[in-house]
């Protein structure tokens, strides 16, 4: 299982003396499948995810300033109308959210609104585990992703490039567990492969232990050993693979921005990527709500206009699409210490060259609310289905388990 | 012989191909060889591997006292705290942790490690999540799998039942008679002891009923409030009565589906990942006749033939856990490194998080590039700290990698130091070229481009190409398998 021919072919050649990365690097472009989303009338995009976590408060994030209701709930930490950066008489983004507001009016962002499901879970836990896995009513082994790559790539089947899909971060979020799809979690380039050290022989020595590692006889060795060899040489071949990308953007300098521009070459190398997951945490905003919430939301929006630049620089803000969700919003009331506490839907960003921006459903009412809650009108299902069918070209039924209506913003 | 370890050829063991099973003796004690590589069989299985040193005491003796060390351990455990001191336990920024290294430390030194091994199989089966349940509670469970572990199955499952963190985890706190919830039911039947098939939708509902009541009361504690059980008649598994808790169990356990259930997630543990039908038969019906005996069905397994054949030999994938551990262990270093919480999260396994309600999948899918990356890299970095650092960091405390200890032992020879690395650590479980690479890496002569260091394996240099030629030892794929 989950052999590769090019890091096998990879070796061989790197093995016979010389500079190594260099002929890595050669194998890799001459064997390294490279991204098939240069078709024209492809329906198959690249997707990147984008977990908010901690449960990001939606009315703070397009915040409806024109509703008094509004500004009641919220006496100390409401935004004023001319704060707001409007997107109609009624709805604006968070000032902070600047970046966003620029991708917006270039046509790249759908807003979503009112976005969640029946029965909302207020566990950062299950709901985290709800949205991952899609399905809200009983705990599922794989993620949504994870089983899209599953049903994508059958037992058997290789996946184009090692990393096809990819979580930048050191674990792998519960959205990419699949049953036989391979996705590493790669925290940072540098730390994604075998460190022997300064000691160059033990590096070596183990790259002849791995390439000449017999199977036996045991059932799990030879697959031991294959993985072995993958991941003592993948850190090289990714290396190499991204080593020609370079960003055309000036990334903000802070860890989310950081692995945008690593999504960036991910995808715009040789390496290849399909589908990249980010995150960026810490939206649980119980106190003190605003400054938090506003450094955060900062980081997205400048973030994500420097990745359209440097994919566009690219050619390839059109080939990319980038969705956002988190496991909760938040209560409509704020709290005693000026933060919000756990609560219901809220709004998610789809954003890139091939999105057709503009604000999907209506703003949840402030008035009509369920004990305190906002109430849902998109299911974060036809988000999901609308992205595998739209985009990754592929029906979602099976992996959704069920139909949801499909939505416009693609 | 089927159900020997073949010696005599490759060293590499040979595996009995599956369904040549010899159902009638599978369970019957083993009365072959019994040295090193049995002994350390045995080390890994029932408990997380050893010194070389351990393995050498336990192949003096014959299999069954070399089981009952380890089933029956006679010296108390060394003297560990149940909690962590409880400023550090109502610490939200220190709690997780430290329930979690205090459980790792337990399993690294505790000298009863079959009963940490079986803690760990039950949190991996009964598996609840840190995420949900606080740190004291989650601290109190594996106590309770610690106490219990070894017992019987129903009283295993009527304390878990009644254990804290398992009502926080699957909502059976609120199971009440006005507003029925099934959560935990329906885990008891298709994950706990049943399993997918065994049980209709109506079993789940009507001992769902029987499970309510149970509650958390203000100090923490479990408690049974009879207002909130529903003592009407149901129906569960073809009987009718006005079940509670203990009725719903002692069904359950009557049932041969749950009797083979069981014993084929402790054979997948102990022995290999595919036991045939027969030998789950043979082993349910030790369990049955036992009266659900945890630790006599564990003990005919760890002392039959089939636990010693070629077939169940290196046959599993090590857990992040059973890997680091291992090696610690192997080592001999007695504390646990201050990030190994962190590096068994990169390796797939963070202690006390499993993914979901059905616990780690296991098997090959703990082996990714990812996860085994982890795994070299953390070999490597601890290795690399039992030598104190450039900058004068101290050494983490490693008797069994010393390297001057070694060349005491085997003097001042590249290939018996390699003979003695895998021997001691992989039971020389290797093919000659490996050797070959060892020696060669040791007189710096295999890799032919730039050496950081160019004299031949002495005195010069042996410290650290001892180091390395471990840390390359620990790190072969055989070392990676049970």
């Amino acid at each position: 299982m989950k052999r590769r021919s090019f890091v096998t072919s990879a070796l061989s050649v790197a093995f016979l003396g010389g500079n190594a990365s260099v002929a890595l690097a050669q194998v890799a472009r001459g064997t390294a499948p490279l991204p098939s989303f240069g078709t024209t009338g492809d329906p198959e995009g690249v997707l990147v995810v984008i977990q908010m976590g901690g449960g990001n408060d939606g009315l703070n994030t397009v915040v409806p300033y024109a509703d008094d209701n509004y500004h009641r709930y919220r006496p100390g930490i409401a935004l004023a109308p001319e704060q707001v950066l409007k997107l109609d008489d009624r709805i604006g983004f968070n000032p902070a959210l600047k970046g966003l507001d620029e991708l917006y009016k270039q046509g790249k962002v759908a807003v979503v609104q009112g976005v969640g499901y029946p029965n909302p879970n207020r566990s950062h836990f299950e709901a985290t585990q709800i949205w991952e896995t899609a399905s809200p009513d009983r705990p599922q082994q794989y993620g949504w992703l994870g089983r899209y790559l599953d049903r994508r790539y059958p037992t058997g089947s290789k996946t184009p490039s090692l990393f096809e899909a990819v979580s930048l971060g050191d674990a792998l979020p519960a959205a990419l567990v699949a049953s036989h799809v391979e996705v590493p979690a790669i925290g940072a380039l540098g730390a994604f492969g075998y460190n022997a050290g300064r000691d160059l022989a033990v590096k070596q020595s183990a790259g002849v232990l791995y390439d000449g590692a017999k199977a036996g006889q045991s059932p799990y060795l030879a697959m031991i050993a294959q993985t072995a060899r993958d991941a003592y040489h993948g850190g090289d071949v990714l290396r190499a693979q991204t080593a020609a990308f370079t960003n055309q953007a000036t990334y903000p300098a802070n860890g989310f921005a950081q692995q945008l521009a690593l999504a960036a070459k991910l995808i715009g190398s040789s390496a290849g990527s399909k589908i990249v997951f980010v995150s960026i945490g810490s939206f649980d905003t119980h106190a003190g709500q605003r400054a938090q919430q506003d450094r955060l939301l900062g980081y997205m929006g400048d973030g994500l206009l420097a990745f359209y630049a440097d994919l566009a620089a690219h050619g390839l803000d059109r080939k990319v699409m980038t969705m956002t969700f988190s496991e909760f919003g938040r209560r409509v009331a704020q709290n005693a210490s000026n933060g919000t506490d756990h609560g219901t839907a809220m709004p998610l960003f789809v954003i890139g060259g091939g999105v057709k921006g503009g604000i999907y459903g209506d703003h949840p009412s402030l008035t009509d609310l369920d004990h305190g809650d906002l109430k849902f009108s998109t299911d974060f299902r036809s988000v999901y289905a609308t992205v595998i069918e739209r985009w990754l070209g592929r029906d979602p039924g099976p992996v959704l388990g069920a139909a949801y209506p499909s939505l416009a913003f693609v | 012989m089927p159900h020997t370890i073949d010696t005599s050829t490759d060293p590499q063991v040979g595996y009995r191909p599956p369904g040549s099973l010899d159902a009638a003796s599978a369970l019957q004690p083993y009365d072959g060889r019994f040295g090193p590589r049995q002994a350390a069989h045995l080390l890994r299985r029932a408990g997380f591997g050893g010194s070389a040193d351990d393995v050498a005491r336990l192949a003096s003796l014959q299999t069954r006292d070399a089981v009952d060390t380890l089933l029956h351990p006679t010296a108390p455990d060394l003297d560990f705290p149940a909690y962590p001191a409880a400023d550090v336990l109502y610490d939200p920024k220190r709690a997780r942790a430290a329930v979690q290294s205090a459980w790792l430390d337990r399993m690294l030194r505790s000298n009863r490690p079959l009963v940490e091994k079986m803690a760990l199989f039950w949190h991996g089966h009964f598996a609840t999540a840190i995420g949900k349940v606080p740190p004291q509670y989650m601290a109190a469970q594996i106590n309770l799998f610690r106490a219990q572990g070894l017992g019987r199955f129903p009283a295993l499952l009527g304390a878990v039942t009644r254990d804290p963190a398992m009502l926080i985890w699957l909502d059976n706190r609120y199971n009440a008679k006005a507003h029925p919830n099934e959560n935990y039911a329906r885990e008891v039947m298709e994950l706990f002891a049943l399993g997918l098939g065994n049980y209709t939708e109506d079993d789940v509902q009507e001992s769902a009923r029987a499970f309510t009541g149970w509650t958390i009361d203000k100090n923490g504690r479990a408690a049974f409030v009879p207002a909130r059980h529903d003592d009407g008649s149901k129906t569960f598994l073809g009987t009718s009565g006005p079940f509670g808790t203990g009725d719903v169990i002692a069904i359950i356990v009557s049932q041969p589906v749950h009797q083979r259930f069981i014993v084929r997630k402790l054979l997948e543990f102990f022995v290999y990942s595919d036991p045939e039908p027969e030998l789950v038969e043979a082993t349910a019906q030790v369990y049955a006749l036992s009266g659900f005996d945890i630790a006599k069905t564990v003990g005919t397994i760890l002392r039959s033939n089939v636990f010693y054949s070629t077939r169940a030999y290196r046959a599993l994938p090590k857990s992040p856990i059973e890997f680091a551990i291992g090696t610690l262990r192997y080592l001999g270093v007695s504390a646990v490194p201050p990030n190994l919480v962190y590096q068994l999260a990169r390796m797939g396994q963070e202690p006390l998080n499993p993914p979901s309600v059905k616990g780690w999948d296991g098997g090959p899918a703990w082996i990714n590039t990812s996860t085994l990356l982890a795994r070299f890299n953390f070999v490597n970095g601890l290795v690399a700290q039992t030598a104190p650092g450039k900058n004068g960091q101290p050494a983490i405390a490693a008797p069994n990698a010393n390297p001057d200890t070694l060349i005491g032992r085997v003097g001042m020879n590249a290939a018996k130091v390699a003979a003695a690395l895998v021997s001691g650590a992989v039971q020389d479980d290797v093919t000659s070229d490996v050797r070959a690479t060892l020696v060669g890496y040791l007189n710096n002569v295999t890799p032919t481009a730039a050496m950081t260091n160019p004299l031949p394996f002495g005195p010069e240099n042996y410290q650290d190409k001892i180091r390395g030629a471990l840390a390359l030892t620990l790190n072969l794929p055989v070392n990676q398998l049970d």
